[in-house]
């Protein structure tokens, strides 16, 4: 039987899609950390945040037709899932937004404290590094818009600022990680 | 409201790739990718530089694992649904379906079709599913460069199925947002040709991954829903079409 570890991420997709429940579990292994600590990161507890990651699993299982590797990787495409699918809950849960929110925006313009989840101390410090090379603006931003799961305009209106201006900084502090993370060589141009 | 220019989208894709834009303007993105390599690129690399916010941690609680174990025990697989496919024995006048008028002619003159009885189909589909599965099978006509994909859309811009063509006539549709039918109903494929519309297989009430297999030259797809079994003739709106461009 083939060695799953050393087969590409496309590669493991195949084989889920034919059943195979050990490319389901390598695919599991790579990935499941990032799933985590991401819907953890927007939802704030990790009992939710661990049945976003079993229902992204199950989503891969189900319908590994859904990932197109054209469109960008395995990684992407299961923290995008998973991104979306815990934004669907916090805007759900009303109340419990508008309780955390005012939290959640104090530490956004206090301190990026993020990397104290992050058990990959290299990874984590070059990810520092490239997001405090950004503006509070730009980081602020980012933070209600994917953490916070906020809409733009409701940043705005949270800030005071205009939408276009938070459009702005959404996307030029993107550009700006991803230039921090090439520099560091997590990334590729 | 006037719909989004091309500039206003690129300035909206940052906040779209982190899911924080209005349901409209994801609408109107979305749409708008589908047409523009350009901005597929941004958006894939907005989000895989979003993903490493993420980054640098060991796996999940092994509980999830577990549960997802306990799934798959529990049968939480997916099925398949072979489609049976209406043999097209002789040719006769196709109405055409509104919405695809442009490209169909009633006739049908000339044209060649592969009649594909329902049981000698689905010994070679039992026999592909042992080798491969429905699935897989699906998945390489994908990344077979000489196949034709083309999305099936309603006419509110929303994708319904994807559907997948090779050369050797072999295809899949994939449903995307199709929603169940009951069991007394049936959705079904139609092939759009230059003189008229082909059935290419009734799907069945609430379809998956649908291999096919239809020769001749194709331009496009349909799918209507029928009664259960699907008709020679239909007389209903397609609730989805796409046409297929030529790269």
């Amino acid at each position: 039987m083939e060695d799953m570890k050393l087969v590409s991420d496309a590669s493991l997709v195949v084989a889920i899609g034919r059943w195979q429940q050990d490319a389901l579990a390598e695919a599991y292994r790579r990935h499941s950390g990032s799933v985590f600590a991401l819907a953890r990161g927007v939802l704030r507890t990790s009992a939710m945040a661990e049945e976003v990651v079993q229902e992204i699993f199950m989503r891969l299982w189900n319908s590994p037709e859904r990932f197109d590797p054209e469109r960008g990787s395995l990684r992407s495409w299961l923290l995008a899932q998973a991104h979306g699918r815990a934004i669907d809950l916090v805007r759900a849960d009303n109340s419990r937004r508008r309780r955390e929110e005012r939290d959640y925006q104090r530490a956004a313009i206090a301190e990026y404290d993020i990397q104290t989840e992050v058990e990959h101390v290299i990874v984590a410090e070059h990810i520092r590094d490239a997001m405090s090379s950004l503006n509070d603006g730009e980081r602020q931003a980012i933070e209600l818009a994917y953490f916070g799961g906020h809409t733009y305009r409701q940043v705005a209106t949270m800030l005071g600022e205009p939408e276009g201006t938070i459009k702005s900084r959404i996307r030029s502090g993107l550009v700006g990680l991803r230039q921090g993370l090439v520099r560091a060589g997590i990334e590729q141009l | 409201m006037n719909p989004l220019s091309h500039q206003d989208i690129e300035e909206l894709l940052g906040a779209y790739a982190l899911d924080a834009v209005d349901e409209s303007e994801a609408n109107e993105i979305e749409f708008h990718l589908r047409d523009c390599p350009r901005c597929r690129s941004m958006v894939a690399e907005f989000r895989d530089t979003a993903s490493h916010l993420a980054s640098g941690h060991g796996p999940a609680p092994v509980a999830v694992w577990d549960a997802i174990i306990g799934d798959l025990d529990a049968g939480e697989h997916r099925g398949f649904n072979l489609a049976p496919v209406i043999p097209l024995r002789r040719r006769w006048p196709i109405r055409a379906i509104s919405g695809i008028a442009a490209a169909a002619v009633i006739a049908i003159s000339g044209l060649t079709v592969q009649a594909i009885s329902q049981g000698n189909r689905l010994r070679e589909m039992e026999a592909t599913i042992q080798d491969r599965g429905i699935l897989s099978a699906a998945l390489s006509a994908m990344a077979n460069p000489d196949a034709r994909q083309v999305e099936l859309r309603s006419a509110d811009g929303v994708v319904f199925a994807n559907v997948v063509i090779t050369a050797d006539g072999t295809g899949f549709l994939r449903r995307e947002s199709l929603n169940p039918l009951p069991d007394d109903r049936t959705y079904q494929l139609w092939a759009v040709t230059g003189t008229g519309l082909i059935s290419a297989g009734v799907l069945g009430p609430n379809p998956d991954v649908v291999p096919f297999q239809m020769a001749g030259e194709i331009i496009g797809f349909a799918v209507t829903e029928e009664i259960a079994g699907g008709v020679v003739t239909s007389q209903n709106q397609p609730i989805a079409t796409g046409l297929i461009v030529n790269a």
